[in-house]
Parts: C-alpha cells; sequence; structure tokens
C-alpha cells in the first residue's frame, strides 16, 4: 500500500497546484482585450492589448502609420496605430494591436495580425508583386 | 558474444517515402487566399505538434503501465517515446516561430498556446534529465514514471488552450468542437497526409531507438558480465592505513 501513496500524493499537489495556477492565471491568460471590454473600463494610461477584425472600409494612411477601427462584431473602436503595419494587414483580417486606450480611441505602436484556422485556395488570382498577400484588393 | 538484436533497414525506408510524400504534396497544394505561399509552414507545423502529442501520450502509456507491472519494457518504451516527442517539440516550435514571424509579426510573444507548449517542451527535457540521474534501472523507470503520467496532463492542455482562453495563435483547424475550418479539398488531403506521415515517421522512429536500447542494454551485459575493475590496471587501488 506504501508505494501507492508514493504516487498518489505528488500527484494530488500537482492537481492543486495546477488548479490554483488555471484560476489565478486565468485572468493573464487572456491575451488581449476585445473593443466591447476596452469600451466598458474606464481610461487609466496603462499599456493593454486589443484585438478584433479590422472593419473594411475603415482603413486610412497617416504620415506617421494607419488608422482603422477594429470590431468584436458589437463595439467598434478606432485604433491610430503609428509605424508601418504587418505584411498581412488588410481589411477584413484579425488584429492584435498594444498600446493605451484614452476612452475615445486606442493608440498603439505595435501591431500583430492574427490570422484565423480557415484556409482556403487564392484560386489562381495569383499577383507575383505581392507572393503573401491575396492580391485581390490591390488589382 | 554475437549482436542479437535485428537490425531492421524498412523503417528507413518509410520515414524517406513519407517525407517524400509530404514535401510533393505541400508543394502542389494551393496557395492560401490571405497567406499565400506562408500557408505550406503550416504542412510541416501541425503534422510535427500531432506527432508530438502521440510521443508524450505513447510515454504516458508506457509509464502507466511500467508502474502496474513492474515491467522494463514500458519503462523503455516511454522513454524512446519521449526523446521523439520533445524534437518535435522543438520542431513544432521552431517552425511556429518561422510562421509567427511571416504572419502575425513577432517570433515569440506570451500567448497561451506559446507558454503553455514551451513549459510541455521542457518538462520533457525535464524528463529526460531525471533519467539520467541514476544508473539503476528499477529506481530510473520508477522515478521516470511518474513523471511520465503526471505530464501528459499537459498535451489536453496545450492542445485546447486556444479555444480555452483568448489566445493570438488560432483554434485547431481539424481536432476542434466543430468540424474542419479547411474547405478546399486538396488543403485538407495535403494536412491529412501530411499527419498521417508523420505517425509513420513516429513509428519507424520508436522501431529503430528500440532497436539501439537493446543494443545498449546487450552493451551493458557484456560490460558487467567481464568481471574486471573499469579502469584495468592503470589505477592501484589505494590502501588506507593497512601498511605497517
Amino acid at each position: 500500500m506504501k508505494r501507492y501513496w508514493k504516487f498518489i500524493v505528488p500527484a494530488g499537489i500537482v492537481v492543486v497546484i495546477l488548479i490554483v495556477l488555471m484560476i489565478s492565471l486565468n485572468s493573464s491568460l487572456v491575451y488581449f482585450n476585445t473593443p466591447t471590454e476596452l469600451t466598458e473600463q474606464a481610461a487609466d494610461g496603462g499599456r493593454l492589448r486589443l484585438g478584433g477584425q479590422v472593419v473594411p472600409g475603415s482603413v486610412a494612411d497617416t504620415t506617421a502609420g494607419v488608422t482603422f477601427d477594429v470590431t468584436d462584431g458589437r463595439e467598434s473602436v478606432t485604433v491610430v496605430h503609428v509605424g508601418a503595419p504587418q505584411q498581412l494587414f488588410q481589411e477584413g483580417i484579425g488584429v492584435v494591436v498594444e498600446g493605451t486606450w484614452d476612452g475615445t480611441s486606442f493608440h498603439s505602436d505595435t501591431m500583430l495580425v492574427k490570422h484565423d484556422e480557415t484556409y482556403t485556395s487564392d484560386e489562381g488570382d495569383y499577383d507575383p508583386n505581392h507572393p503573401t498577400g491575396d492580391g485581390s484588393d490591390e488589382a | 558474444m554475437k549482436v542479437q538484436t535485428r537490425i531492421r533497414w524498412w523503417p528507413w525506408a518509410a520515414v524517406a517515402l513519407s517525407l517524400v510524400v509530404a514535401f510533393t504534396l505541400s508543394m502542389i497544394s494551393p496557395r492560401d487566399d490571405v497567406q499565400g505561399e506562408l500557408v505550406r509552414i503550416m504542412y510541416i507545423h501541425v503534422p510535427a505538434a500531432w506527432l508530438a502529442y502521440v510521443a508524450f501520450f505513447m510515454t504516458f502509456v508506457g509509464s502507466l503501465t511500467y508502474l502496474l507491472t513492474k515491467n522494463l519494457r514500458w519503462d523503455r518504451i516511454a522513454a524512446a517515446s519521449a526523446e521523439i516527442g520533445v524534437f518535435f517539440t522543438g520542431l513544432t516550435l521552431v517552425l511556429g516561430m518561422i510562421w509567427g514571424k511571416s504572419t502575425w509579426g513577432v517570433w515569440w510573444t506570451w500567448d497561451a498556446r506559446l507558454t503553455l507548449t514551451a513549459i510541455m517542451f521542457f518538462v520533457y527535457l525535464g524528463y529526460l534529465a531525471l533519467r539520467r540521474t541514476t544508473d539503476d534501472p528499477v529506481a530510473r523507470a520508477s522515478r521516470a514514471s511518474v513523471l511520465g503520467v503526471l505530464g501528459a496532463v499537459q498535451i489536453p492542455i496545450v492542445h485546447f488552450s486556444v479555444v480555452w482562453w483568448r489566445t493570438l495563435h488560432q483554434p485547431p483547424s481539424i481536432v476542434r468542437p466543430d468540424s474542419p475550418a479547411i474547405q478546399e479539398p486538396l488543403m485538407l488531403i495535403t494536412l491529412i497526409v501530411g499527419v498521417v506521415a508523420f505517425t509513420i515517421i513516429y513509428i519507424s522512429l520508436m522501431i529503430k531507438r528500440i532497436e539501439l536500447t537493446h543494443l545498449e542494454d546487450q552493451l551493458t551485459e557484456i560490460e558487467h558480465s567481464t568481471d574486471q575493475p573499469v579502469a584495468g590496471e592503470a589505477v592501484v587501488v589505494p590502501e588506507l592505513g593497512a601498511r605497517p
């Protein structure tokens, strides 16, 4: 019977640690905030991440970068991005931006493109000038 | 003493054939609508991650069976599988970084999937290190088996992390609550063939690794059967206080 305890005790400890970790880390395991969550919270000037889809038709170039709206389907937030957008950045794609929220718009200096899990063929509309993009919005 | 393990050639042939088929398909499958040519990284990244899951699951099965039966054969299977799993987890991480740099824009970020995969990599690296803490096969097997069983908790956590928490990494395309998210038949076939090919590679590597384990055991047996001091006559044993 003794040798089973050698296994059960550490196993129990590990499981308890895992559960405590999971519960306490649950909020920090969330990689980004949605526009809905952002609009519900006060602007405290802290750095955070915002993620959502780029609203088609909202993208405009600025001298310092690009502005666009990000939506989660319920709320949308205007993002003022400083710096070059990512290679795959386009209307309708998912993005995660890092920066500060001032209550009305999100000031970002870091952009990540969050592509989704769906894949479809580009049906041959291949543009050699944009080998990684879909080429259709340029043509 | 003659070597008594049969050295099989066909696992290497199976590995080569699997690689050729998977590589050819991944090159002729279509470009992705959004990612273009970059989608081809998926056809190695996903099968490599799959292989790592399978390997760590076999480590779990081997470890658990060892604890129940105390048959060292199962401990060897667990160990061989963990080595292969660590290699392919590393490969998954490296390929994921290359893919991430070109699509997300960063090599690395601390989202749940990436962080948990890195932890899994180091836990199983720890498993291999733990195996080297003693030469006694029975003590080694007992210690390693406990970690081999507990470590398997991570497999579902890593896989479903992208479903449970909001991450930068996209959710799974095939093994997920809904139907597969890949509509283009040739892309889906390429990915599935890749997964099958990597499963064959796993089985082949396991066969070769266990062959090697048998050879190692025979070598140890030979060393122990010739009853000589390890350093031969090069070292004279000091005699403390024996002489008058």
